[in-house]
């Protein structure tokens, strides 16, 4: 037989639809965008509560944390305002409870055309024949720019003027010193004189 | 294909990437028969999917790995330190194909950028002189934009962004390549139809990568023989110290074993140290070829960083290719900015679902979400410069974690050098610097991203104490042995690897093919 738990509540881990309803809350609470719908903060509940079935440990922790909230939230925690509820996750942020739901959430929410259109992301094209006649450079509030390779007066000085260079092996004429190519990992001619003790 | 008895001593190459897939076009055409062992399955471009998410599920290596060290991919991203391909053309497969070459001074770090605490720097044992030949055949055979007369890539929405920014800040040095992805029909493959997946695989062919070109073209000669599915776990040698076989787990998981009179490992910077360490003998107690105790140290991941800037108006980043727009202005070494070596700016875009995952790991409420609010109005670049080799930075084996054949998992251990930081900081500045020249409302950081550029592990070497492998990738230790990726690299350089991999590979195969045939090997 199953003996009760000391708290009651802990026999609760089956997720109820109040409990669906608080999560989606909790998540449009940490992921606010104004312009989506409910339809993709329900499914990615809905992913979350289907993960939370298949792991033991996910399941305990998302109905404690699901239930926990209320308390910190001395009551429902969906009856807070955005700023308060916002307090309250803040609070519960490094539990495995919150981690849980922001990883699967960060995963889910952004992975599907629900809310890709509301962001203006256009996906997969290449049925289309890509963007090469769908906009790829429609962009028109700069000016149109060079896009081959500069060939200006200004030359790219590889090493600037003021370091003191060891001579590079075939390359006779780098800024030189009489200094050889360094291939040991020993200490090497500039190191031993720049370690030099003098009087 | 010609098949290969598995009892005959043939030329093994393990990996099909740019280094493997290179080497076995390059010495199929000299009339070398090999066989290339590849860990992933044979995915055609055909295959690809346009979603972040499912290619990202189909293409990257995601068997078990596990990090330690500072860097924060170790407490965002513990098991995925590296975000490179498992399939045929390995991780050319999903480059975004930049091909910058090395300047002069960066193939003789030590000597120009002096003594610096903490950074294991080495003069490469070859020079940029001996490399030029190269690099043109590499331009050549990848299609580069920008050279060899390869017209350049159009402008897309993200790079008139950054090169009007580019312009206003005073830098000079900037362009929509070279890239190796075509701008028109070259070498039998289409102009780019800037359908925006570069990492997700390019379906259309119009990018390089050893899928499209080496493999396909090595297979018709009649001299490969490509066995996908193919995960090798050890080298063998013989009581000379001379590799000669080399054992694998086919698809099914059965061990088999291809006996070998020459091996090249080209399995990216993590899984060739790991190689070496799993093929310990009594001859070799510290790993293959492992004499010097560089085998895995020295492990680096070019200092990378993104930022993603918001504007009034609409960019539409995700139009067109993801990346086609390089600054090489700060490529110089210029230790007045605070820190050795230089860096690259090169344009980047990411849809929601993958802005989501990596452009905060760990960050939610509303500073996150107004990074997603914004995406529509968003301009993205990456920094690429270089990292120091820090001889702690390295691939072990975690014994205490098994993958699912019971092989121990590779560990990468990472901690950015004091010169990493102040070089990021440099380019994250520059960064904001130009996009708040054409107008940015808003600007975000975001950190490295898992590693796409996995280099130094088994490090080139003019001396046998301070590296694994000498000026042709031949290991010290054994005479049949060499490696053939990243991984040879003895410093990092500034510049996107691949072009030099490729480049060291076709110079690799020349002094193969002279070796095999005067009996050197």
């Amino acid at each position: 037989m199953a003996f009760p738990a000391k708290y009651p509540q802990l026999n609760e881990t089956a997720l109820t639809e109040e409990a669906r309803s608080v999560l989606i809350r909790v998540i449009r609470v940490a992921f606010p965008h104004p312009r989506f719908p409910d339809g993709p903060y329900e499914r990615t509940a809905d992913t979350i509560l289907k993960e939370a079935e298949n792991s033991t440990w996910f399941r305990v922790a998302l109905t404690q944390g699901l239930l926990t909230l209320g308390h910190l939230a001395g009551g429902d925690f969906r009856d807070l305002d955005d700023e308060d509820a916002t307090k309250v996750l803040r609070r519960i942020e490094s539990t495995e409870f919150f981690g849980f739901v922001r990883r699967t959430t960060v995963l889910n929410l952004y992975d599907n055309e629900d809310v890709w259109e509301v962001l203006g992301y256009e996906g997969a094209s290449v049925d289309k024949g890509g963007y090469v006649n769908r906009g790829f450079d429609d962009l028109d509030w700069l000016p149109d720019p060079r896009v081959d390779t500069y060939t200006g007066p200004n030359t790219l000085v590889e090493i600037a003027d003021n370091v003191p260079l060891s001579k590079v092996r075939g390359s006779e004429d780098a800024v030189a010193t009489a200094r050889e190519r360094d291939t040991s990992n020993n200490p090497g001619r500039r190191d031993a004189e720049m370690a030099e003790v003098k009087k | 294909m010609s098949a290969i008895d598995q009892g005959e001593d043939a030329v093994v190459i393990i990996g099909s990437g740019a280094g493997g897939g290179t080497l076995a076009y390059e010495l199929t055409q000299k009339g070398i028969p090999v066989v290339v062992l590849e860990a992933g399955p044979y995915l055609k471009n055909e295959d690809y999917v346009n979603d972040e998410w499912e290619a990202f599920n189909q293409m990257a290596w995601l068997d078990p790995r596990t990090t330690s060290g500072t860097w924060r991919i170790a407490r965002d991203f513990p098991n995925l330190p590296a975000w490179i391909v498992k399939a045929v053309g390995g991780t050319t497969t999903h480059w975004s194909g930049a091909t910058p070459r090395f300047k002069r001074h960066e193939f003789a770090a030590k000597s120009t950028y002096g003594r610096i605490d903490g950074a294991n720097l080495l003069d490469w044992p070859l020079t940029l002189a001996e490399m030029e030949p190269y690099y043109d055949k590499a331009e050549i055979a990848m299609g580069s934009t920008h050279v060899h007369g390869r017209k350049a890539l159009p402008a897309n929405n993200n790079y008139k962004v950054f090169a009007n920014g580019a312009e206003r800040m005073g830098y000079s040095f900037y362009s929509t390549g070279p890239y190796a992805t075509n701008a028109e029909e070259y070498d039998g493959r289409p102009a780019s139809i800037q359908d925006g997946f570069n990492f997700q695989g390019d379906k259309n062919k119009s990018k390089w990568s050893t899928l499209v070109r080496e493999i396909p073209r090595a297979e018709a000669t009649g001299l490969l023989d490509l066995r996908p599915d193919s995960h090798v776990v050890q080298i063998t040698h013989d009581a000379n110290g001379r590799a000669d076989a080399v054992l694998y787990l086919d698809k099914d998981g059965n061990l088999q074993r291809q006996a070998a009179k020459m091996v090249a490992v080209a399995g990216n910077s993590i899984e060739t140290p790991r190689l070496l360490l799993l093929s310990a003998s009594p001859m070799f107690p510290d790993g293959l070829a492992n004499s010097s105790g560089q085998v895995g140290r020295n492990y680096m991941r070019h200092t990378t960083g993104s930022v993603y800037a918001r504007f009034e108006q609409p960019v539409r980043m995700f139009r067109g290719e993801t990346m086609a727009g390089v600054i090489a202005d700060e490529s110089k070494h210029d230790p007045d900015r605070g820190f050795a070596g230089g860096y690259y700016l090169e344009t980047i875009s990411l849809g929601p679902a993958f802005l989501a995952s990596f452009a905060d790991p760990g960050a939610w409420g509303s500073k996150f979400t107004e990074i997603l609010d914004a995406y529509a109005n968003t301009a993205g670049l990456w920094i690429v410069g270089e990292d120091m080799p820090v001889e702690t930075n390295r691939i072990t084996l975690n014994t205490a974690v098994t993958d699912k054949n019971g092989l121990p998992v590779p560990n990468v251990h990472f901690t950015d050098h004091a010169n990493d930081e102040a070089m990021r900081e440099h380019g994250y500045t520059q960064a904001e610097l130009l996009y708040e020249a054409v107008g940015s409302t808003g600007v975000h950081r975001t950190p490295p991203y898992p590693s796409t550029h996995n280099l130094g592990t088994s490090r080139m070497s003019e001396n046998p104490q301070d590296g694994v492998v000498d000026k042709w990738g031949r290991t010290h230790d054994v005479p049949n042995l060499f490696i053939s990726d990243g991984s040879v690299f003895t410093t990092g350089a500034a510049a996107n690897p691949t072009l030099t991999i490729v480049a060291l590979a076709i110079r690799q195969a020349e002094y193969i093919a002279d070796q095999l045939r005067t009996g050197g090997i």
